[in-house]
């Protein structure tokens, strides 16, 4: 029995189908959020699963001079570690299908395997538009990280715990939002980060440098990178909206709120002109990790005189 | 029987994969000697007035995302090594529009010292587009004819 219950969490909810089909939805939402903002039909809703489909039809090219193995195993690790992370969120407001003391940090880096994935792709073909892709994808890396990570710390400090469950537990009573904005903000705009979306879209730059780190990868390849990207925009937004939009306790809490992210996201999206990679750099180092910093210190010395996180 | 449940799976899989072919159609537009008066209009069909997305039309940077290579221009010498690069980077299956009367002919520019002639003196081409440029309501309808002609295709195989 237990063997069932851990295979159908694998395969399909919360990790595997469930969280592919979200994501491929929200992917969907995102697009024709967007097509409207810029006065548009926007795509048909099956857009993403026929993208999906006929990338999966298609021929895989393989280009020469690079690592075989390591161009067919990273699309595999990426989308792997995309919907491991899913195991350890509160989809639709249920509790996480494993917990264990300590799994926001681990479900934090399952995240970045995606971006890191990308990174080694585009580093490990001959191109050099892949080559410039990667480095980009890398630096933003290394700058939006940080940030992302010391805004989502914020809540696990107040409660005191590293488990997502009791983090959310604590989250469903308070509003976060209202003693951390500065937390939220940069939580959300780090998401877009790491999701490449404009105008943080530097690392993959169709105008500059063609496809970015994902140039040389067709098919399979390709759809599998993209399906992990639909998978963390998904994850994404459950954290976000979990931590300080006052939790997601059943699923009409959860999709009205990640839905409400989506569309501040799409928002930002079609307001925003691209950054330059050395903008989108000191906008999160020179503000972001700044902010953040200020707000963490703030968190722990009001902890540290017995306030208990509320309002 | 059980070749049966095979051949209509295949079938019912055909299916699936010309249903999403002829539904999420991604573009790389290539340039082999035009005046840029078609890429002008390629560019404005693009634009949000004309609205590709709905039919699923994307523009991809990189030859190895792309689906369908749209072709403008006549191809003169020095472009036909960059023009079979491209065709040759883009993954099976692949198509080709030839947009304008220079692609379809050679146009203006036949018999110049510097043009071995039109696109599918190099390249195999699908559809043809005419017109000196297309409107972009012309080349909606070439690409959308290319799509109609894959059904088609599929249905008598």
């Amino acid at each position: 029995m237990n063997a069932i219950g851990m295979l159908t969490n694998l395969l399909f909810f919360p990790a595997g189908l469930f969280v592919l089909v979200t994501g491929l939805a929200y992917e969907w939402v995102d697009r024709k959020l967007v097509a409207r903002f810029q006065n548009r039909l926007g795509p048909r809703w099956f857009q993403p699963l026929a993208d999906m489909v006929k990338l999966l039809s298609k021929e895989e090219v393989i280009p020469e001079g690079l690592d075989v193995r390591l161009f067919v195993a990273l699309p595999v690790v990426a989308l792997a570690g995309a919907l491991t992370a899913a195991l350890y969120v509160p989809l639709v407001g249920l509790n996480p299908a494993h917990s264990f003391p300590g799994d926001l940090i681990v479900t934090l880096y399952l995240l970045s395997l995606l971006t890191m994935c990308i990174g080694l792709a585009g580093a490990n073909t001959r191109d050099r538009f892949s080559l410039i892709g990667a480095t980009r994808t890398l630096t933003q890396l290394f700058s939006y990280e940080a940030p992302f990570l010391l805004a989502l710390l914020g809540p696990a400090i107040v409660v005191g715990s590293w488990q997502i469950r009791e983090v959310t537990a604590y989250a469903n009573q308070h509003w976060l939002i209202l003693t951390q904005p500065v937390g939220f903000v940069i939580a959300l705009i780090g998401l877009m980060g790491k999701l490449e979306l404009p105008p943080f879209d530097a690392p993959e730059a169709e105008t500059e440098i063609v496809a970015g780190a994902l140039t040389e990868y067709s098919g399979r390849g390709l759809a599998l990178f993209r399906l992990g990207k639909g998978v963390e925009l998904v994850i994404g937004l459950t954290l976000v909206a979990a931590f300080f939009l006052g939790g997601v306790a059943n699923p009409v809490a959860f999709f009205i709120k990640t839905l409400a992210l989506l569309l501040i996201i799409a928002g930002l999206q079609s307001l925003f002109a691209r950054l330059r990679i050395d903008q989108a750099v000191g906008l999160w180092w020179r503000y972001g990790a700044l902010l953040a910093l200020v707000q963490l210190l703030v968190l722990i010395i009001l902890r540290f005189w017995g306030w208990n996180g509320g309002l | 029987m059980s070749i049966n449940l095979e051949k209509t799976f295949q079938d019912a899989l055909e299916q699936v994969k010309t249903w999403a072919r002829t539904n999420s159609p991604w573009l790389i537009h290539f340039n082999s000697g035009s005046c840029n008066g078609c890429d002008i209009e390629i560019l404005a069909t693009l634009t949000p007035r004309y609205d590709l997305e709905r039919f699923g039309v994307k523009l991809q940077g990189s030859p190895r995302h792309a689906d369908i290579l749209i072709c403008t221009g006549p191809v003169t010498r020095q472009a036909r090594e960059r023009l079979l690069r491209v065709y040759e980077q883009m993954p099976e299956p692949k198509y080709v529009v030839a947009v304008g009367s220079c692609a379809i002919s050679g146009g203006v520019f036949q018999g110049c010292y510097n043009v071995i002639g039109h696109i599918d003196q190099v390249i195999p081409v699908d559809a043809y587009v005419p017109g000196c440029p297309p409107r972009p309501e012309a080349i909606i309808d070439g690409v959308i004819k290319l799509l109609k002609s894959l059904e088609a295709q599929e249905q008598t195989a």
